[in-house]
């Protein structure tokens, strides 16, 4: 019999990156296949491709459902032929409601008009099937992230997939709503629906799967019987590789960044600069806690290395610490030895706070202005201290930025939108650092650049830390954290999963810290 | 326009954006030259004299409307501002026996705690500008209907002309025309090359002597051309130097202030510019106050343009000032827009309107001629507009 699904020798490359290399994939009528890898192991990229996000013929290979040869354009294409996806990210209309939601794009209708009858009594039976208690009048901004999940489920059965592939799909949901969930991919699993599955959660995984693929650097490294597989030895097969001299933290190194001290010798340990106590936050006032319990510091010449898993809360740490998110419900936070209770971005980089965030198209830059009004946004207040913009405080600023930092591009004048990606994360660090800050928060500050570029921004933060500020490092990519990090914290769920110092630095703890250690409690 | 601040030297522009720039300036000179040739009287000194005034109206408004649409906010109530804010001041003047000095400060004052409060409850409640501007519409319609008693209400008292009432029938003597001439033409050289030292002073590249130069020679030249123009009629009209008084503060502001900057920040992308630390409620609430102001001396100027206060000033308006900012090249996104560009959409509407009005064209086409060319420019802006 043919496989459900099959992928033969798919490789997918962007300019710079190859993304996947060569895999081959099967997943069989009633079955569950998981995926597993780090992040950026490739996971995404197979299931846009799988699924026609990255349309046919931008990748070399062929996929073949019911042994058949598919070519598909688009998403789109790919639904058609029963296939759905269940991001992380919900496709839901918050507006509406539970069954508008469910029949969205495929209404029930009698002649030109909707049968609203028929849609809500279809929606009614399609939950009472799989046992969801939900009304489908409900709007969907009312319901919780799980259920959300379960909404969108029904909706792609709506459409007869018989191959649905979930993307982290537990990964916001309490226990549970992890219980109904699992319950449900089990009993499509019965009808004869095939199902890849990714998660980070092994123990989930292994009690979930039938097999498991492990997906490295784009390439599938080995696929195993999930009877097989002990969760050891599964992360074994994530990690696998080894760390070459990619990352030059290098403690003792002179500073030649703007407004830098020139000894060249590093702030003597010990005076932290940034000390958090017992935090915890939440997303608003009502929401129950995102971080909870959080207790770090990180001292001047120091690189503080945050770790975890995809919605282990790194970023929303660093963004409620600068004041761009959530609400603060207990906890004491010191910045430069003063209580800092109630932060805002303003008021942080006033302090010596500042953040280069993730997201630097949505957050970090103002792509239709040039180099110059970005560099020294965050610095207006200190460049100018009159009524009017004074250039000739600003553009020296600028200039000596773009030069010490080398932004590639004809001057200063030059719209941001247009550079590389890793020159416009030169013009984000280059304005975090014209606040002249102590304590810089780098948000996956090497996402999307190249290697070149990356060694740069090593550079940078042996510099930053030669000046005697304090960096707080947040990375999905273990061996950069590995490799640039003094310390390490590893964030599990909200919450401190594990600190390592240098000498305990170990892929395989630090990922199972990411996990919370479930490799003690499920293996 | 021709006193517009200190310019800076222009900065090198992608070539997309220059093309978007010279299609207001040809589209200008279409129009000019179609009415020219359509009725003599056009170019007559007394009715360019009139288009100055008319201009001075809705560019002033356009001017403070920009100060809103720059972080992508929006107002709709600066019509109904401007009539309320006139009508208020008539009201103390012709019916309290007011001084007009002390009722147009009154009322500016009035304008500035309007919009604040616009602002406020904008920024705090989070409320979409464009349906809190539409609630300040209905509401400040109504305030001023009830403050005029729904009547016309001169803005003098006994007929004796006051401050408020030559507001734009007063225009300067010939000598004091030139005389401001040339002074503003001396403060341009001044501070153009007091920035050419300052550039030179911290090693920046300094434009072509012989540029700017010649840039500061068509500038006097222009100045004196207006003055010129409107001596043979009876002189620079007194609107005209408020046009020019606003319009240069509010570029000065944009363009030569943190605050201008962050303008720009807000309307680009707010989450950013919340991130870099950009104080985003306290600017657009300065934004709002400072249109409120602007709202009432363009009332002032509207009211005084009819003679008195009655219940269709200001009717419209705010859409004419939309309009122009957007036929200047401004974004209703926020984040790209110029006083400059403004002033040419002001001006682009005023002559149309001007033109037609010679042309005894009837009020139905005005309306569509006003539209079309309006979607025409904002098509063109889509068009020319992308990089």
């Amino acid at each position: 019999m043919n496989p459900l699904l099959e992928a033969r020798h798919l490789t997918k490359s962007f300019p710079g990156v190859v993304a996947l290399r060569d895999v081959s994939f099967d997943l069989r009528a009633g079955e569950i296949h998981a995926l597993c890898g780090e992040n950026g192991a490739g996971k995404s990229t197979l299931i846009k491709t799988l699924s026609g996000i990255h349309p046919f013929g931008s990748y070399e290979g062929e996929i073949l459902v019911d042994g058949k040869r598919a070519e598909f354009r688009s998403l789109r294409d790919a639904e058609a032929a029963g296939l759905a996806v269940i991001y992380q990210e919900l496709a839901l209309v918050e507006e509406m409601s539970v069954a508008e939601n469910i029949f969205l794009g495929a209404e029930r209708r009698r002649g030109p008009w909707v049968d609203w009858d028929r849609a809500y009594a279809d929606a009614a039976e399609l939950l009472a099937r799989f046992r969801i208690e939900l009304d489908p009048d409900t709007p969907v901004r009312d319901l919780g992230v799980g259920q959300k999940q379960l909404v969108e489920i029904v909706k792609a059965l709506n459409k007869r997939s018989r191959i649905l592939i979930l993307d982290e799909p537990t990964a916001a949901l309490a226990e549970h709503e992890v219980a109904i969930l699992l319950r449900i991919v089990r009993e499509l699993r019965a009808t004869g629906v095939g199902c890849i599955y990714i998660s980070h959660k092994l123990g989930e995984v292994k009690s979930l799967a039938d097999r498991i693929t492990v997906l490295r650097d784009g390439a599938s490294i080995t696929t195993l019987p999930a009877a097989e597989a002990d969760i050891p030895t599964i992360i074994r097969h994530m990690v696998g590789r080894e760390i070459k001299d990619l990352f030059p933290r290098n403690v003792g190194q002179a500073a030649s960044l703007p407004g830098g001290t020139t000894g060249g010798r590093p702030v003597s340990s010990g005076s932290s600069l940034l000390q958090v106590q017992n935090l915890s936050a939440s997303p608003d006032a009502e929401s129950p806690a995102r971080l909870q319990n959080i207790s770090f510091a990180v001292a001047a010449g120091e690189v503080l290395g945050i770790g975890g898993l995809m919605g282990a809360g790194r970023s929303e740490l660093l963004q409620h610490l600068f004041g761009a998110w959530g609400v603060r419900q207990g906890g004491e936070v010191t910045l430069g030895g003063d209580a800092y209770p109630e932060p805002t971005p303003r008021e942080s980089i006033r302090r010596g706070l500042v953040l280069v965030t993730e997201d630097r198209k949505r957050l970090g830059l103002h792509l239709e202005q040039p180099i110059g009004f970005n560099l020294s946004l965050s610095s207006l207040d200190r460049l100018n201290p009159g009524t009017f913009l004074d250039e000739t405080a600003e553009e020296p600023a600028n200039r000596r930025f773009f030069d010490a930092l080398r932004i590639k591009a004809p001057g200063l004048e030059t719209v941001v939108g247009g550079l590389s990606g890793g020159n416009q994360q030169k013009v984000v660090l280059g304005k975090a650092l014209m606040t002249e800050p102590q304590v810089v928060f780098l948000d996956e500050p090497t996402r999307g650049i190249d290697v070149g570029a990356k060694l740069e921004v090593y550079h940078l933060i042996n510099e930053l830390t030669a000046q005697g500020k304090a960096v707080v490092l947040v990375s999905s990519e273990l061996p950069e954290l590995m490799g640039m990090s003094d310390r390490i914290v590893m964030l599990h769920e909200g919450r401190v999963g594990g600190e390592f110092t240098r000498d305990q630095f170990n892929q395989e703890a630090l990922l199972a810290a990411a996990m919370g250690n479930q490799s003690t409690v499920a293996g | 326009m021709t006193t517009t601040a200190p310019a800076l030297p222009a900065a090198p522009r992608p070539s997309a954006a220059s093309t978007r720039e010279l299609i207001m300036p040809a589209m200008l000179a279409l129009i000019w030259i179609l009415f020219a040739l359509l009725s003599p009287q056009f170019l007559s000194p007394r009715n360019l004299s009139m288009l100055m005034i008319e201009l001075s109206v809705t560019a002033t408004l356009a001017v403070g409307v920009l100060l809103v649409l720059l972080p992508g906010h929006t107002d709709l109530s600066v019509g109904a501002g401007a009539g309320l804010m006139g009508g208020t001041a008539a009201v103390l003047v012709n019916q309290h026996g007011w001084s007009a000095p002390l009722a147009l400060l009154v009322s500016f004052v009035v304008g500035l705690t309007l919009y604040a409060g616009l602002g406020w409850f904008i920024v705090k409640n989070r409320i979409q500008a464009f349906i809190a501007t539409l609630g300040g519409l209905l509401t400040f319609k109504g305030v001023f209907w009830l403050v005029i008693q729904s009547h016309t209400v001169p803005v003098t008292r006994d007929g004796r002309d006051n401050l408020y009432s030559l507001l734009t029938t007063y225009y300067l003597s010939p000598a004091a025309g030139w005389a401001l001439a040339a002074a503003v033409v001396a403060l341009l050289v001044f501070l153009q090359s007091r920035a050419r030292a300052r550039r030179r002073a911290i090693g920046a590249r300094v434009e072509d002597f012989e540029v700017a130069y010649l840039k500061t020679f068509i500038a006097a030249q222009g100045i004196a051309l207006v003055v010129l123009v409107c001596n043979q009629f009876r002189g620079v009209p007194l609107s005209f130097v408020i046009l020019c008084a606003v319009a240069t503060a509010v570029h000065t502001l944009t363009r030569h202030t943190p605050f201008g900057r962050h303008l720009y920040a807000i309307g680009g992308n707010e989450e950013a510019a919340v991130i870099s630390g950009v104080p985003v409620g306290k600017t657009v609430i300065i934004a709002f106050t400072l249109l409120g102001g602007i709202v009432a001396i363009t009332g002032f100027m509207q009211t005084a343009y009819i003679g008195n206060s009655t219940t269709t000033v200001g009717d419209l308006m705010e859409l004419d000032a939309i309009a122009a900012c957007v036929i200047g090249g401004t974004s209703l996104k926020g984040g790209r827009g110029s006083v400059l560009g403004a002033l040419f959409g002001a001006l682009i509407m005023a002559s149309l309107l001007n033109g037609m009005t010679l042309l005894a064209v009837s009020p139905e086409l005005k309306f569509i001629v006003r539209g079309l060319v309006l979607a025409f420019a904002v098509w063109m802006d889509v068009r020319f507009g992308k990089k």
